[in-house]
């Protein structure tokens, strides 16, 4: 059985078709990151997983159950969008609000547990409305927490999170997920982070799911590379730019080749053409950048 | 070894118990409810006295009351108002209710809570019936520190006090009961216009005056159609309960109210179990 089964799901706002045959699978026990542009219609599907927004056709199950089912649905625990906060109320109300809503019996104990585990114990008495950025995103965390939810849908979680938060975030993911039944559907655009922790990802466009694969098969399917840095960097470009099909300039400042070679080919290359290596190391791209590959159509 | 999960389906008194936790937490947390309770109280107060005072020359105004209990309730049932004196009275609780209400339900929207409401509370009904009791429970205190400040008010302008007793108690608990009626509409308005606050607000105050009511009260006096009929709707019966009113006033004031909540909160149950949370 799967946390979450998706099949053939749309969502139309009028003409405008947000969400159009999507298959998507969450195993139970998965970190699930979903990855999608700006509009793909990520927040739309995560809305539609918690019954926020009607679907216009398709079947969503989780743990089996129609998404509908309310016993499934009390055990959600979501970040869409906003934390959904009362910003005139302390961050210890709104705690206690959502605990009653989840008619928690021992609220207090356990607003207090989630509270320390996000690291806002000492914070609870301030207004919401005077929280930071980052510290409304451990807020909105620790209120999707409440409850010990059987499934975590969070949208964009990690945004204005400082170093420790996303620290912090990946180790409560990571503890969520540690029975092997509960499981987390997250979207983010912070790629570099969500490869972290995801053990699994889905990348939507324009509606539809274009590719779903587990870390291991996404680690399988990036391409290494060469990374070198040379004294005449230009010539050294132009030279293997000649030789290999793909030769590019990284962030870094260093040449990237693409091809199936190895670092030795490429020294001893160079070193014909008079050309002294300084640097060289091999690595495998990352999920952001096997990500724009595959939005570019280059994979 | 891994736990077992398992998943039960709340029960309906579960289901309305959470969402009343969350509605009565928010209610006695948060100032709107009080300064409410205040300005429910201020202005009869401030109506019965300030007629009483004198302007530069040392005039006064004519009196709007003669008795201290017209602020609370009109002498007979008016459904077409001739002056200020007609309409001033705890039928006002509902225009200043409607728009407590809107402020209310308006942050569930604004805040984004309602994602989290409606994220683990599949059923709507039980949104309906939360926000309807809660807001009735806000607008019965307002009718009790209203009654309280318009006693008040009217003690210190002078007005006599003479009154049959068991009619003003009726007229009290008929206003009372008539705040669930109200509060079903404000309810369904809200969740009509739940994207658009200002409509909401605009919306809630506009049905609070009882404009329509008072325009085919105009109307039917016109056409010498008894006015009676005007007590099926809510302001109708709400204008009802006045000094002379009795044990029908109050069932006429039950039976609306509670037929006009189970019907406002079934299309708003209906409204938001088809629309999207945003």
């Amino acid at each position: 059985m799967n946390a979450v089964e998706i099949k053939n799901l749309s969502k139309n706002f009028g003409s405008k078709q947000a969400v159009c045959g999507l298959d998507m699978t969450v195993p139970m026990g998965a970190i699930y990151g979903f990855i999608g542009e700006n509009g793909s219609g990520k927040s739309t599907t995560e809305k539609m997983i918690c019954g926020l927004i009607p679907t216009s056709g398709g079947s969503i199950k989780l743990y089996g159950k129609d998404y509908t089912d309310e016993a499934v649905r009390s055990k959600i625990g979501v970040l869409i969008e906003s934390p959904g906060c009362f910003p005139g109320l302390t961050v210890w109300d709104n705690m206690m609000i959502q605990a009653a809503n989840l008619n928690i019996p021992d609220a207090e104990r356990e607003v207090v547990k989630v509270l320390k585990t996000v690291r806002m114990e000492g914070a609870a008495g301030n207004k919401f409305k005077n929280c930071s950025l980052g510290m409304k995103q451990r807020v909105g965390i620790a209120m999707a927490l409440l409850g010990n939810p059987t499934l975590l849908v969070l949208d964009e979680p990690l945004n204005g999170l400082d170093a420790d938060g996303m620290r912090i975030m990946r180790e409560v993911f990571l503890d969520v997920v540690s029975d092997g039944k509960r499981s987390i559907i997250v979207s983010s655009h912070l790629l570099g982070e969500l490869q972290k922790v995801a053990t699994h990802y889905g990348i939507i466009r324009h509606g539809k799911m274009i590719c779903e694969m587990t870390a291991d098969e996404l680690d399988a399917s990036c391409r290494t590379y060469v990374a070198l840095k040379t004294g005449e960097m230009n010539r050294s470009k132009m030279l293997l730019g000649c030789k290999y099909s793909r030769v590019e300039e990284d962030e870094a400042g260093y040449i990237r080749v693409y091809d199936l070679i190895t670092p030795e080919e490429i020294v001893s290359y160079l070193y014909e053409n008079g050309i002294c290596v300084t640097e060289i190391m091999t690595d495998k791209i990352g999920l952001e950048e096997y990500y724009i590959d595959l939005m570019k159509g280059g994979k | 070894m891994t736990k077992e999960l398992k998943f039960e389906s709340p029960t309906f008194m579960q289901r309305i118990k959470g969402m009343l936790g969350v509605d009565f937490y928010r209610l006695f947390h948060t100032p709107l409810f009080y300064i409410f309770l205040c300005i429910a109280a201020i202005i009869p107060a401030m109506v019965s006295c300030l007629t009483m005072m004198p302007d530069a020359n040392g005039n006064t105004m004519e009196p709007l009351y003669s008795n201290v209990w017209q602020i609370i309730a009109a002498s007979e049932p008016l459904y077409v108002i001739r002056t200020i004196a007609d309409y001033a009275n705890m039928n006002m609780v509902f225009i200043f209710g409607g728009i407590m209400v809107s402020i209310f339900i308006g942050h569930d929207y604004k805040s984004g809570y309602v994602k989290q409401l409606f994220t683990t509370h599949a059923k709507k009904q039980g949104y309906m019936i939360s926000k309807t009791l809660v807001c009735a429970f806000a607008m019965a205190c307002m009718c009790i520190t209203y009654f309280i400040g318009g006693t008040i008010g009217g003690l210190i302008a002078g007005y006599e006090t003479t009154v049959n007793v068991g009619s003003l108690i009726i007229a009290i608990l008929g206003k009372i009961i008539m705040s669930l009626g109200w509060a079903s509409l404000y309810t369904l308005l809200n969740i009509i216009f739940r994207r658009y606050f200002g409509i909401s607000i605009a919306s809630s105050f506009f049905f609070g005056t009882g404009i329509l009511i008072i325009g085919a009260a105009a109307v039917v006096e016109n056409l010498s159609i008894p006015t009676g009929f005007l007590n099926i709707f809510l302001y109708g019966a709400s204008v009802n309960a006045c000094l002379v009113s009795n044990v029908g006033t109050l069932i006429i004031c039950i039976v609306v109210s509670v037929a006009w909540t189970c019907l406002y909160n079934f299309l708003g149950t209906k409204i938001l179990s088809r629309s999207d949370v945003y």
